[in-house]
């Protein structure tokens, strides 16, 4: 009960810093979504140690081992335009993976030479 | 007459109570009902995001209730993605040092990623012969939903369309990374999180941290480059290409 209680603490002040992002991104108009500015926040908050570790670290591991949870509601949206697909729409979900692919393989690949490349330098 | 009102009134926000309990508990429920089955088989198809999302659209179809209903609970899950997000700062700041000296190759790859991401995306597009209004809305899908919408919104897409995109480039990642990575032959934690965070945003990243958090870290900070990047160079590029 006092573990629960810890983390909906925990949980409370990460939804405080969200807001606090949204609110830095409506007085200064940035395309950066408010949430991320938020990760930003916490992070400066975390590294001049004026958040410490322990007010988030439990509520935080759990969300973030549950992440997917949170995308449920918004991936089932989808059922709202599956008209959209039909006869040659369909071609755009082809298109979207195909590109995806690339995006996915081409960046990875690139990561992973550059550090192959620094660890074998390094040995 | 005014009683009775009240009644009424007070039964309609009681059934919309319900509503929200019953759709937040179901799906919480049936999220850790797909993460058994995800430990028991662990096959990319059987990702928990993928199997929930399908299990609840068969539900909401089977019992023929609309989106909407759902969502009078599924906002307020929806409502949690915010500090969801800013949760990700936690990994990034307890592996930061290890995070440092990997900077560069995590930066290159994503600059790649970007890059790549709205070039194929719009020359597929034109090559399948799409109005330039799909295909503005087409370009951003590898970010982040709010950062796609954004920059579909400035190149002159359709807001909504761009939101789909994203949700594709998302879950279409996450059910093709296991293939993905054996073609390219890509099994380091960076590559890894790199090849996820700038294809498929937040729910590749929740994916990554599924494997470890490093690898979702790795992820996370691609996901933010990628948004940023992607929101500065997308309306330039698609004035050279397009």
């Amino acid at each position: 009960m006092v573990k629960l209680g810890k983390m909906i603490g925990n949980i409370i002040l990460l939804y405080i810093i969200f807001q606090i992002g949204n609110w830095v991104q409506r007085i200064f108009h940035l395309f950066i979504p408010g949430s991320v500015i938020g990760m930003l926040i916490l992070f400066l908050l975390l590294s001049t140690k004026l958040v410490r570790i322990s007010w988030i670290e439990e509520g935080a591991n759990y969300i973030i081992t549950n992440l997917a949870f949170f995308f449920i509601p918004v991936t089932v949206g989808i059922i709202e335009y599956y008209h959209l697909f039909m006869g040659k729409g369909f071609l755009l979900i082809v298109v979207v993976l195909v590109s995806t692919i690339f995006v996915m393989g081409g960046s990875g690949y690139v990561s992973q030479w550059l550090i192959r490349r620094k660890e074998w330098k390094h040995e | 007459m005014l009683v009775s009102g009240l009644f009424v009134e007070r039964n309609g926000s009681m059934s919309e109570f319900v509503i929200a309990v019953l759709a937040i508990i179901g799906t919480f429920v049936i999220y850790h009902f797909a993460l058994l089955i995800h430990r028991t088989w662990n096959y990319s198809l059987t990702a928990p995001v993928l199997v929930a999302t399908v299990i609840i659209i068969i539900l909401l179809f089977i019992f023929n209730i609309p989106y909407e209903t759902y969502m009078v609970g599924g906002r307020w899950i929806n409502e949690l993605l915010g500090p969801a997000v800013v949760a990700l700062a936690y990994p990034l700041y307890k592996y930061r040092e290890t995070l440092k000296k990997v900077t560069i190759p995590i930066l290159a790859g994503t600059f790649v990623g970007g890059i790549v991401g709205i070039s194929t995306g719009l020359l597929l597009a034109q090559w399948a012969g799409f109005e330039s209004t799909i295909i503005y809305s087409l370009t951003p899908k590898s970010v982040t939903t709010p950062v796609a919408m954004a920059v579909t919104e400035t190149i002159g897409g359709v807001i909504p369309l761009a939101a789909i995109f994203v949700m594709i480039a998302g879950i279409g990642g996450v059910i093709m990374h296991h293939y993905v990575f054996r073609l390219f032959q890509i099994d380091h934690y960076i590559g890894r999180g790199v090849g996820m965070g700038s294809a498929s945003h937040a729910i590749g990243t929740a994916t990554s941290m599924e494997t470890s958090q490093l690898e979702g870290a790795v992820s996370t900070i691609s996901m933010v480059v990628s948004a940023v990047l992607v929101s500065m160079i997308t309306p330039g590029l698609i004035h050279i290409m397009m």
